[in-house]
């Protein structure tokens, strides 16, 4: 694993806190795009953004999967001392690819109605071109907002919503595309039926 | 003041700012729920709000800019303390004026300035728990909040109705976040509470001895506890004005002058009445 020994440059504290505001700016305004290039350009191999995402909220204190992408998970475990678990426990679960989305959201742990934290981040690369329109409302949405998606991220949320999973239990979606664009749709975001 | 380097940036360890980090996602996601975490011990004495602290340390960064208020003032002790002490651990750049700050660390008031989408507000929270005054259980207010049991807290509401004529809660009076969670939202007067409504801005609450973390992100909707004939109301100040600006639609604190017998009101908010008089 070569790319294991690469040295990266991001950098701990200071990265870490300003990928951290930008991932706290999605989560309260889901639907908003920010771009982290700046932070995935510091970090090696084929999914640099991910990994500046694990280095900013992933530890050993908690559990991940890297559905189906066996490059990753090793890149994960050894630059954050994260638990490689199974996606059914985990609480980050990272999908590269597509095919596995619809297993990861169905094994992903929603929590429980007395513990609605104990639930999975679902962080999912998406690529191509927006094969949609989704209108979403929920917390942090003024009104409604339309967000253009590739097919992945309407993928998601159908697989999401098949779930009906009882509020507060749910699972929260990342989503980062391969030129750096960070956007959120945490569980309470919806699709507007149109 | 200068960046003391025996410290961490930010004072606390990295791991701890995940940990709180973490959290601060999670209380943004299921917005009214109060998420539990691992608080640390500060060096800085209780009840100066190190739940509120430790979501300001785990935010901070060298391009924000600090305001920390207490019942209203910055001069405070201890707004003062805790300014010079996140100063001590960051170097960050502080402010009174609240249109200036992009975190904002608060008690007992959130500012009369209409906040911003690119401003946070950490409000410091002794007691998180709004169904304490109902049940001592822990066990039991959670059980209640994941059946959404909560009609002891209407009950307690309703009587207190029936008694005086109208419901007698000063501060911390509860809302219904997202029609899910009864929410505590820090000892602020009612006053504050309709600013916790579909705001521009993200609001966090730090309990530390409770070790809990809670969010009420933008627009989001954060309605008072009411009933549809009693509806909720706050404190009025109709017919008075601030002695010093002369405001008359601020939150007022009452002065009363001994040599005189007066009484006399001035903005709670004391850099917002200094804008408003051009001082700063
Ligand atoms: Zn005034």
């Amino acid at each position: 694993m070569p790319s294991l020994t690469k040295i990266h440059s991001f950098d701990e504290v200071f990265d870490s806190q300003r990928l951290f505001r930008q991932i706290l700016t999605v989560m309260a305004n889901p639907a908003r795009k920010v771009n982290i290039k700046e932070f995935a350009d510091r970090l090696h191999g084929d999914n640099p953004g991910m990994l500046a995402v694990a280095m900013t909220l992933l530890d050993n204190e908690v559990g991940f999967c890297a559905v189906g992408n066996a490059d990753l998970a090793e890149e994960i475990s050894f630059l954050t001392f994260a638990k490689r678990e199974e996606a059914e426990t985990a609480d980050y679960i990272f999908v590269t690819d597509a095919a596995f989305l619809g297993d990861a959201v169905k094994k992903a742990k929603c929590g429980t109605l007395r513990d609605p934290h104990k639930s999975a981040t679902i962080i999912v690369r998406t690529e191509g071109a927006d094969a949609g329109e989704l209108s979403l409302r929920g917390p942090g949405i003024k009104d409604t907002v339309s967000l253009g998606a590739p097919q992945a991220v309407i993928s998601a949320i159908e697989m999401r919503d098949a779930q009906n999973y009882e509020y507060p239990q749910g699972v929260d979606f990342i989503f980062i595309s391969d030129s750096g664009e960070l956007f959120s749709i945490p569980r309470l975001v919806r699709k507007e039926a149109f | 003041m200068k960046m003391n380097k025996n410290y961490n940036y930010a004072f606390i360890d990295e791991g701890s700012k995940r940990e709180i980090r973490r959290t601060i996602l999670k209380a943004v996601a299921i917005p009214g729920y109060q998420v539990p975490f691992g608080s640390r011990e500060l060096p800085i004495g209780r009840g100066w709000g190190t739940g509120g602290i430790q979501i300001t340390l785990s935010l901070i960064g060298p391009e924000d800019v600090l305001k920390v208020i207490d019942q209203g003032s910055d001069e405070s002790v201890n707004a003062v303390n805790i300014k010079k002490f996140v100063g001590l651990c960051t170097d960050v750049k502080t402010t009174v004026k609240t249109g200036e700050a992009t975190i904002i660390q608060t008690r007992h008031r959130i500012p009369e300035t209409p906040l911003r989408n690119d401003q946070i507000l950490v409000l410091q929270v002794p007691i998180p728990e709004p169904l304490r005054i109902v049940e001592a259980s822990e066990e039991k207010t959670k059980k209640m909040h994941a059946e959404r049991d909560y009609a002891p807290m209407w009950l307690l509401l309703y009587e207190s109705l029936i008694r005086y004529g109208k419901i007698t809660i000063g501060t911390e009076y509860p809302l219904m976040v997202e029609d899910r969670y009864v929410m505590n939202p820090s000892p602020i007067p009612k006053f504050d509470n309709p600013k916790l409504k579909d705001s521009e801005c993200l609001y966090l609450f730090g309990a530390g001895r409770e070790k809990k973390i809670y969010a009420i992100p933008p627009h989001t909707f954060a309605e008072s506890l009411a009933f549809d004939d009693v509806p909720f109301e706050k404190e009025s100040f109709k017919g008075k004005r601030c002695r010093l600006c002369g405001s008359e639609d601020t939150y007022l604190d009452e002065l009363f002058d001994s040599a005189t017998g007066e009484r006399m009101y001035q903005c709670s908010d004391t850099s917002y009445c200094m804008e408003v008089r051009g001082c700063i």
